[in-house]
């Protein structure tokens, strides 16, 4: 077994389009939640949503390949290109061949299939034409394939598909195959690029969305709010890490996984306790040394209290001594991508010794009576976090993150 | 009024799988014990039948019997019809 660790992430989100800009919004505890910009609205009730700024696709991708990426690659590639560059890792001389590329996505490419089926039906006044490229550019494994192609990464390459876990369990396989040895590294991460009038009228209707913003944890929270974006992390063993004289950011530690085998949309404290302590338990680490836990928190009435109900079950006592944050009220939730700009959030919080805030928090609801960080950063250095991601279809998964 | 009372609790009946001959305006929505998929199939139905935006989780709102419920789509076609007036 080898441990593993992560010497290069990147991400795009709402909060910054790279690492430092992104973590930079994230300590100063301010909200990239605002009305939608790209969003036709006129008939939308809920018109919040966490957008990237300033992201021009052909500042990036040339003019042919653009023709190829459906944004959620796009912004996969985005954050795979900083990872890479900072990681300084290169893929030549065999190390492609041993390397995985696993990319979780909860939705694929929405804005492909959107525009397809609107050009097809458009209430039976349609075109009998489609665009010729959009199976390749929606395929829910679209942004692992380009992954691979960039970076001739030849080695185990797919997608992960868990809705709002699907990062987490992309991480989580990543790390079982080069603690194991199946791959000498890995490139893992989340995307997400479903901000559609189609998706948000569908998340509308399932009524867990805020019509205000997004405050976890909070009295006074009425849902969750969208948001896009993508993170990628390069995972390699420990003593290549060393040998090569990278910085390594921290270690992933340990993955537990857990499905509820309950209700289709309803959480469980039962579920979601079980793949923390799974967490903790694989990386060999006692609930007492943890110091922060970077929630699922989507800032709706049943999962914050469920999670805190969870929190309480996996940590006991020690429960009420972590630092809890939610940092959705910043990025927005970023459904298969959430845990990737998440685990971006954590392990810098470990790295730097700040925890990220939960923003727009007002005021305690009795539901959630822990310590979840209102609204300010905190400096305190930290050994261990925790980073939850805990999907509709009761499915559950939990990274635990160690400072090295 | 009376149309509109019938309407909504032939929906809740409908998606709730319950008897609707049991439902009166005074049922509490707590003792029907229904679950949170039947409530979003019941919004959906009442905003698909009365052409009117349910919130969600407003407080403006306060839901506890089936009068309530009827009471609040009353004040939301009122809302709307206000919305549609012409502005003289």
């Amino acid at each position: 077994m080898h441990r593993v660790v992560i010497t290069g992430l990147g991400c795009i989100a709402a909060p910054g389009n790279d690492v430092a800009s992104f973590w930079s919004t994230l300590k100063s505890g301010t909200s990239a939640i605002g009305p939608t910009t790209t969003v036709p609205h006129e008939k939308l009730n809920i018109r919040v949503v966490a957008e990237i700024k300033d992201f021009d696709p052909a500042q990036h991708f040339e003019e042919k390949k653009l023709l190829l990426l459906d944004r959620f690659s796009q912004l996969a590639l985005v954050a795979a290109r900083q990872a890479v560059k900072a990681s300084g890792i290169k893929f030549d001389g065999g190390l492609g061949a041993e390397t995985a590329a696993i990319v979780g996505t909860g939705a694929g490419g929405m804005n492909t299939l959107e525009e397809a089926y609107g050009r097809l039906f458009n209430n039976g006044t349609g075109s009998s034409r489609q665009v010729p490229l959009t199976i390749p550019r929606m395929m829910i494994s679209a942004a692992a394939s380009h992954l691979s192609m960039e970076f001739g990464i030849t080695g185990p390459c797919f997608a992960t598909s868990s809705a709002c876990s699907s990062a987490n369990h992309a991480f989580g396989d990543a790390y079982w195959m080069v603690k194991s040895g199946r791959a000498r590294a890995a490139l893992a991460g989340g995307t997400e690029a479903c901000l559609t009038y189609g998706t948000l009228k569908a998340w509308e209707a399932i009524r867990v969305m805020a019509p205000d913003t997004c405050r976890p944890f909070s009295g006074g929270r009425k849902g969750m709010v969208l948001g896009e974006g993508a993170g990628v992390a390069v995972l390699e063993r420990y003593e290549d890490a060393k040998a090569r004289g990278a910085d390594i950011i921290c270690e992933l530690a340990g993955f537990g996984m857990t499905a509820d085998a309950g209700d289709i949309v309803m959480p469980s404290d039962v579920g979601a306790s079980g793949a923390m302590a799974m967490a903790l338990k694989d990386a060999g680490l006692d609930p007492s040394e943890i110091g922060y836990i970077n929630a699922h928190g989507t800032g709706t009435l049943a999962n914050d209290s469920t999670e805190t109900k969870a929190i309480k079950r996996a940590f006991g006592d020690h429960a009420s001594k972590l630092m809890i944050s939610s940092t959705k009220s910043m990025h927005g939730h970023v459904l298969g991508g959430a845990g990737a700009v998440e685990l971006v959030a954590a392990a810098m919080a470990l790295k730097d010794g700040v925890i990220p805030p939960t923003a727009n928090y007002q005021r305690p609801d009795p539901a959630c009576d822990l310590d979840y960080v209102p609204n300010e950063a905190r400096q305190a250095p930290i050994r261990a976090a925790l980073s939850n991601s805990f999907a509709f279809g009761g499915l559950n998964a939990v990274l635990a993150l160690r400072r090295l | 009024m009376a149309d509109i009372a019938d309407r909504i609790v032939e929906i809740i009946a409908k998606e709730a799988k319950l008897d609707a001959s049991k439902l009166t305006l005074d049922t509490r929505l707590e003792e029907l014990k229904i679950e949170s998929l039947d409530l979003v199939q019941i919004l959906f139905a009442i905003e698909d039948e009365f052409d009117v935006y349910v919130p969600y989780n407003d407080e403006a709102y306060k839901l506890e019997t089936l009068r309530d419920v009827v009471d609040g789509v009353n004040r939301l076609i009122a809302e709307k019809q206000g919305e549609a007036a012409p502005k003289s």
